[in-house]
């Protein structure tokens, strides 16, 4: 493709933001077809959040992380082949979309602000972790599962003196195993999932056998079983302590009251699409009712409501890293499409293997949502539990709000400055809708999100004052 | 309406405050109608709620608000109240909405936080120079306080300014109003709302008016998500909106809507106890209660309504900004938004009769509504009830625009239209 004049000025055709599984699939599919990408991430090193440090994670020990995690590899082999540009440690803090100049990024790469022009982009900014809001989860010592396991991956640390794990969700079973192999004591697992989701997950049971994710999560639901005690139908968490975590209190699925020593507490109930990016670019948001979560709107070929911009991977919708990957290479071949690379009957010839194959890798996914869907007094709290962790806003206080007049989440802010600290947002926001939808008695759809909007990252006002509008800095090109 | 106090607090305080009173009644249309009702549940509308019941004795009246009271540009200013402007006819209104401000909190037995820090408008160039000085003197005349000051008083009054001469806009000198300061903008909107319902005024939020109904030229009431709503008198106060409002009884408005951004930072310890603004630079600055610094961009030139602007305008601002504040380099701005302002060719409001009968509009504040909002609905009130405005506002008609007699306030505004 010849670039035209506007696009020389632009330093790529096609702009892919994350590099975990998607973005990396995304990124060497359209190189691979002589389009000029380039690939924005926040880590020092590609992978995302699921290939965390898959190029240099200091565990020398393969059996640690498990064979699952060497498949970063061969991703992060397929990208670098591929001719795609990456700029590595950028942060995206905005993606706008201007009607006369098209898309605009803004990044910051070592606190240096830019903002590139990208006629096309590809979100792959996976997800986070869903906020587990329970008494104490604030002390120090109490960490979401997915945080520990990072630091597991890119720099081999793990937790030090009574360590409890709880929640419910196949990552939380995967950190167990990693940890127990990486010689690591467990105190207990308090496994969440209530019984009644056995029951909804039963119709879903076929799907799930033929799928690839049944033996492996058996296997390692026995060993994790095998070395440590689990405690089942666990309810009334707390996580007790003054100045940081040192008990753990629970009920029992019979009923109990059980306390044990913690100085860890790793939370852990799924994860969520990140919303920021998206709803800040103004992508349509749908309540999803069965993954209990917002997801931004997309088609059948991961096309968002924002003209030029595709998300692919958990972004778009809790789907597994495989299905990452897939999504990712859909989106590359309808971007490639749209800039008239293939054309309509190509378009349709490329995509034909890898929707078989994203058939695949979403099989048995609708089993895992019952199966692992969180627990209602999980995920809207008793009222002195704080929701909003940054202006300490309670539950009860929220509800409070509601029987005000208090209609949705922005209004929130106004009443309680909920939502205004230094996440805005971000971490409460789905308790928040959650929370207020049940208070008002009317489905989350109807109560709406918190309005984001850029920076979706705290940037300095240094940083917005020197922003580069060049091409991209020397110093922050790839490496 | 429960009188608030130091009694009522302690009172409250045994029951652990469980025990508050609603502070407005919340509303649903009566089948009757009303004999007037406001379109907008923001500051101005709330105001001239209040003003209808206080001063004219008129009850029977409702505010319609599309979703919560505040929730438009009241809650997206950057709470600066002063009333230092050039003109003869805007300095008399904005200085009695100052007045008004000063004894609002006790008027309307609710706190809202009126701070008189002082307001600096920096000069840069010989040009500011002359016109601070003109304008100091003008207002004084108008019995407005206003005094000028050097550069070394500048930096007297505001420690962590920067006055060296070696940046791209120095600082010659400034004008300060020390009766100028912040208030608490949702507080304003509350305070009127409480002060209002108690007054019998009904507040109806979550309803969006589709539509106003006129029959031989005379307005008869409006189409609401709620149903029809029958009124006497209709005053729209809709701020960014107001054209959309008034395009519904085929008023069209010369005002343009365009996007005003402000951002806030993480919360610091205080630092600046005063609002500094800089027409030449577009930014204006102070702290909030809670430490946050809020900052104003100038408008986006372009016409919109989302309510989000475009980071090319803070860029050039935040630089500007920085050789005023180096000490703010490193603080990191958590959140940036936009309001949507509606700004007349001379960017001065319109607080009016119309053509159509019983049809009242007040728009066009620009960037300087919150400051207006107990004078604006004063007065409002006033031309809605008597059907004629009053002295204050008469030289703001929608007329002027056929007349000619325009007031000029682009200097005023600290911030360019």
């Amino acid at each position: 493709m010849t670039a035209s004049p506007m696009t020389s000025q632009k330093p790529a055709d096609l702009v892919v933001i994350g590099a975990g599984p998607a973005g990396l699939a995304a990124a060497a599919l359209a190189a691979g077809h002589g389009i000029r990408t380039l690939l924005l991430d926040e880590q020092p090193a590609p992978g995302g959040q699921i290939y965390r440090g898959v190029t240099r994670t200091p565990i020398g020990d393969p059996r640690v992380l498990g064979p699952d995690y060497r498949r970063g590899q061969d991703l992060v082999a397929a990208f670098e082949s591929s001719g795609a540009k990456r700029v590595v440690g950028a942060s995206v803090w905005s993606l706008t979309r201007d009607a006369e100049a098209g898309l605009e990024i803004g990044y910051s790469v070592a606190g240096a602000g830019t903002l590139i022009q990208a006629p096309r982009v590809i979100l792959a900014t996976g997800a986070m972790e869903r906020p587990f809001p329970i008494p104490g989860w604030t002390l120090p010592g109490v960490m979401g599962a997915g945080a520990a396991q990072t630091l597991l991956k890119t720099s081999a640390l793990v937790p030090d003196g009574p360590l409890v794990l709880a929640g419910t969700g196949p990552l939380l079973w995967l950190l167990a195993v990693q940890y127990v192999r990486a010689g690591v004591s467990i105190g207990a697992i308090l496994d969440t999932t209530p019984r009644a989701n056995w029951r909804a997950a039963l119709p879903h049971m076929a799907g799930f056998v033929r799928s690839s994710y049944a033996i492996k999560g058996l296997k390692q639901l026995r060993e994790a079983r095998s070395k440590v005690r689990v405690i089942s139908q666990v309810t009334g968490l707390r996580a007790l302590g003054s100045d940081r975590i040192e008990a753990v209190a629970f009920r029992r699925g019979d009923g109990a009251e059980e306390r044990m020593p913690a100085a860890t507490l790793l939370l852990h109930q799924g994860v969520i699409p990140n919303p920021n990016l998206a709803s800040a670019a103004g992508c349509a948001q749908d309540w999803n009712p069965d993954q209990l979560c917002w997801m931004p709107r997309t088609d059948v070929w991961n096309a968002s409501t924002v003209d030029g911009v595709w998300i692919a991977g958990d972004g778009a919708g809790i789907g597994g890293a495989i299905a990452a990957e897939h999504q990712g290479r859909l989106a590359a071949v309808a971007a490639l499409s749209a800039m008239g690379v293939l054309d309509g009957a190509g378009q349709d010839r490329e995509a034909a293997p890898i929707r078989k194959a994203l058939a695949g890798a979403t099989r048995g996914r609708r089993f895992l949502d019952a199966l692992y869907r969180p627990a209602d007094q999980f995920r809207v709290p008793e009222d002195d539990t704080l929701v909003c962790r940054c202006e300490e806003v309670t539950a009860g206080q929220l509800r409070e709000a509601v029987r005000l007049g208090c209609t949705g989440p922005n209004q929130t802010k106004t009443f309680l400055r909920c939502g205004m600290g230094p996440c805005q947002g971000r971490l409460c926001g789905t308790t928040v809708t959650e929370l207020i939808a049940a208070e008002r008695r009317v489905p989350a759809s109807e109560v709406g999100h918190y309005r984001l909007r850029p920076p979706i990252k705290p940037i300095t006002l240094a940083e917005l004052a020197a922003v580069s509008k060049d091409d991209i800095p020397a110093v922050a090109a790839e490496r | 309406m429960a009188k608030y106090s130091i009694f009522s607090l302690l009172r409250n305080a045994a029951s652990h405050h469980q025990n508050w009173d609603r502070a407005w009644r919340d509303n649903r249309p009566k089948p009757d109608g009303y004999d007037v009702v406001i379109i907008g549940g923001g500051g101005h509308g709330l105001a001239t709620a209040y003003y209808l019941a206080k001063e004219h004795g008129i009850t029977n009246v409702a505010v319609i608000e599309r979703s919560w009271l505040g929730g438009g540009n009241t809650g997206r200013n950057t709470t600066i109240i002063r009333s230092n402007y050039l003109w003869d006819e805007s300095a008399a209104l904005y200085e009695k909405s100052l007045q008004l401000y000063e004894g609002l909190s006790q008027e309307l037995n609710y706190n809202i936080m009126f701070s008189q820090r002082g307001v600096l408008n920096l000069a840069h160039n010989l040009g500011d120079v002359r016109e601070g000085m003109r304008r100091v003197n003008a207002l004084r005349l108008n019995g407005v306080d206003s005094e000028w000051m050097t550069a070394e008083q500048v930096k007297e009054f505001c420690p962590i300014i920067n006055i060296s001469k070696d940046v791209r806009y120095p600082i010659m000198g400034g004008t300060l109003q020390r009766r100028a300061g912040t208030a608490r903008h949702d507080a304003v909107a509350w305070g009127f709302a409480r002060a209002a319902s108690a007054r019998g005024v009904d507040i109806i939020q979550n309803c969006e008016v589709t539509g106003i109904r006129r029959e031989n030229g005379k307005v008869v009431g409006v189409d609401t998500s709620m149903g029809f709503v029958k009124a006497g008198k209709v005053g729209i106060v809709a701020a960014g909106h107001s054209s959309v409002v008034a395009g519904m009884a085929d008023l069209r408005l010369p005002v343009e809507s365009h996007p005003l951004q402000a951002l806030v930072s993480e919360p610091v310890k205080p630092v600046i106890d005063c609002v500094v603004m800089s027409n030449t630079v577009h930014v204006y600055v102070s702290q909030s209660d809670k430490g946050e610094l809020v900052m104003g961009a100038g408008i986006d030139a372009y016409t919109g309504y989302g309510q989000r602007g475009s980071f090319h305008v803070i860029e050039h601002q935040m630089g500007a900004l920085l050789e005023l504040f180096p000490i703010f380099s490193r603080l990191r701005m958590l959140r940036q938004w936009a309001g949507i302002v509606d700004v007349c060719p001379d960017a001065s409001p319109i607080i009016s009769k119309t053509p159509v009968d019983n049809l009242f509009i007040n728009c066009g504040w620009g960037t300087g509504g919150f400051k207006a909002t107990p004078g604006s609905g004063f007065v409002f009130a006033h031309t809605i009830a008597r059907g004629e405005p009053h002295a204050l506002n008469a030289p703001f008609g929608l007329e002027r625009f056929n007349t000619g007699h325009l007031i000029d306030e682009h200097g005023a505004a600290a911030v360019a239209h």
